[in-house]
């Protein structure tokens, strides 16, 4: 773009967004087949997505932002008449509020949890642990509190599964543990997180999609988590008491545990107890989470647990003359002969791990826009009114059993969250339930379904990492390996958290309208 | 209210027939039409809304400021009038 635009440049600028507007003011795109089609769009993603995580167990979020501009493309062949108003829908959508505070909000999140990571604090769970020095009875219930902890902290169910799988998953099975109550604790635990860190993707698009802030959404949520936690881990205890182990290594989990322990790794307790008091205190996100990652990134340095160059690295070809020269710095690196130049570190990977569900929410939200300016998005609200919520307990069932049956079938969780939230927008306006609420319902069982079918993305990211044990410990055989199937009904955390919902949509419990409670508005977040 | 009361809140079991007092000002969507006058419907409580003051403009998921002007505690029904516009619905 030129600096200085010359005045035709301006001109088709204006023409541009004068079209852009019109759209906006525009009341209806026509689709051949009548206002259903323009659910189009968002029928191809959902078969797409259900065909590629359901059917045969790809998640990969690239592959269904490919789905959603297939699905843009073929959609605008059905379209009568101009094509132009369609195209403009689609910016109109990408541009609204809903999708940039989801984006930003995952951007700091995914540095502060990585920079969590690279400074040990699973390596201080691990110390905690063994600290603690239990059985094979308890082991299991304990995994859940330790696994919940992680994904509170880092906000990601999949990156607790994935650490946990990979550590606490053989450590349990040394010391006698059943396997797959092993699983489903940890399992469990990325359920609890999910559900209720501030950083969680899924907990930021819960509260942007239902005009809450995020603070309040998680301060309101903690009774449905801490109620399902409990029983959970009860529940755990008692299976670890009545289901023994197959298997008899005769080898001690503590050596696995001194190898990866570190007690200072706890200290990042601290910088998660700062974003949840700095968010629930009522400050915007963004500081809250800014103020996490300074703490992080501080404690790494100062307590040695992370180098800068850990959190943020500029590695230069050695070809580079200046590079050499600045070469003192802690953030610059001169790249080995075989290597090539970059940027790296907790705070530039954690950022770019959320490009491309970023690109995908955009797409999704311009497909969702499509379905609103083509009546399709009327005519679904209208038949789950009509049909379904015609009274207030009605309508909550609704919401839980949509939710419930949306994540079931699309198993990356924050996809199928995005897809279903309009819904639970609308359906809870029309009674007047609170925002905090809406978004606990779409939350809750978004976190707990995506973990508990054998098909759903954190189930099959854990599995795919026990896939790998065998090649790590000699010990470890393929018998050891939990398969999906066997696991699902272990999953206390998440059946319990979906059952908590279904009767507090039955009885009110929990429930609260607008009236009586303002969420803060979205430009807190 | 202290933010560590955010956690404590709604730990009851809520009607689904929520009853209101005349004069009280509450912040509600405007939820549809019952015989042509315009709702708002808080959970199974209904409040038939005086919309004069915003030109009688259609109102259909706006969120309002309210004045609860009569209340049948029996019915669950009432009448409000709608003092200014708040919002609207994020979609």
């Amino acid at each position: 773009m030129s600096i200085d635009p010359d005045d035709s440049d301006e001109t088709e600028m204006d023409a541009e967004l004068e079209a852009a507007e019109q759209a906006r003011s525009d009341e209806r795109i026509e689709f051949y087949g009548g206002k259903w089609m323009s659910t189009l769009p968002l029928v191809i993603f959902i078969v797409w997505a259900i065909f590629q995580s359901g059917l045969l167990a790809i998640g990969d979020t690239t592959g269904l932002v490919a789905a959603m501009l297939v699905a843009l493309i073929v959609s605008m062949f059905f379209v009568k008449g101009d094509w132009q108003v369609y195209a403009n829908t689609i910016f109109e959508g990408m541009t609204q509020r809903v999708a940039a505070t989801a984006i930003v909000a995952w951007l700091w999140a995914g540095m502060f949890a990585d920079t969590i990571q690279i400074g040990g604090f699973v390596s201080g769970l691990v110390w905690a642990a063994d600290a603690l020095s239990l059985g094979a009875t308890f082991f299991p219930a304990i995994t859940f509190i330790l696994a919940g902890l992680l994904a509170t902290g880092i906000g990601t169910g999949y990156g607790t599964v994935i650490a946990f799988s990979a550590l606490f998953f053989p450590a349990g099975v040394l010391l006698g543990a059943n396997p797959v109550l092993m699983f489903g604790a940890v399992l469990s635990g990325a359920v609890f997180g999910d559900n209720l860190a501030p950083v969680s993707d899924t907990t930021i698009v819960s509260a942007v999609t239902q005009d809450s802030d995020i603070g309040g959404v998680v301060a309101s949520r903690f009774k449905y988590a801490i109620i399902a936690a409990v029983l959970a881990f009860a529940g755990y205890v008692a299976a670890g008491a009545m289901l023994g182990s197959p298997f008899n290594v005769g080898q001690g989990a503590q050596s696995l545990f001194v190898e990866n322990s570190n007690p200072l790794g706890l200290v990042h307790l601290l910088s998660v107890a700062v974003v949840i008091a700095t968010a629930v205190s009522g400050r915007h996100i963004i500081e809250a989470i800014s103020w996490g990652i300074i703490v992080a990134f501080v404690l790494n340095v100062l307590l040695g647990l992370a180098a800068v160059s850990d959190m943020i690295v500029f590695t230069a070809s050695q070809g580079s003359g200046v590079a050499g020269s600045v070469a003192f710095l802690p953030f610059v690196e001169v790249a080995g002969p075989d290597a090539s130049a970059a940027v790296g570190g907790s705070l530039y990977t954690g950022a770019s791990g959320f490009f491309p569900l970023i690109i995908l929410i955009l797409l999704i939200v311009a497909g969702a826009q499509i379905m609103i300016r083509g009546g399709g998005f009327e005519a679904i609200q209208n038949l789950l009114l009509d049909r379904f919520a015609t009274s207030v307990r009605r309508a909550e069932l609704t919401m839980v059993g949509g939710t419930a049956l949306v994540n079931a079938m699309i198993t990356i969780n924050t996809a199928a969250e995005i897809a279903i939230a309009p819904y639970i927008a609308r359906i809870g306006e029309r009674f007047n339930i609170n925002g905090y609420r809406r978004a606990n319902i779409l939350d809750a069982n978004t976190s707990a379904l995506g973990y508990i079918f054998p098909w759903g993305g954190g189930v099959l990211v854990g599995f795919a990492e026990l896939q790998t044990l065998p090649e790590q410990f000699e010990w470890f055989t393929q018998a050891m390996i939990v398969n999906p199937v066997q696991v699902f009904p272990f999953v206390f955390h998440g059946w319990l958290l979906f059952f908590v919902f279904l009767v507090s949509a039955a009885t009110g419990f929990g429930l609260e309208y607008v009236a009586d409670r303002e969420s803060a508005e979205v430009a807190r977040v | 209210m202290s933010r560590l009361d955010a956690f404590s809140e709604g730990w009851s079991f809520r009607s689904s027939t929520p009853t209101f007092e005349r004069g009280q000002e509450i912040a509600a969507f405007v939820t549809g039409r019952e015989n042509g006058t315009q709702i708002a419907r808080i959970g199974d409580t209904v409040l038939r809304l005086d919309t004069a003051d915003e030109g009688d403009e259609d109102l259909l998921d706006t969120r309002v400021r309210l004045r609860v002007e009569d209340f049948d505690t029996d019915d669950h029904t009432g009448r409000a009038t709608v003092l200014e516009r708040l919002g609207e619905s994020s979609f």
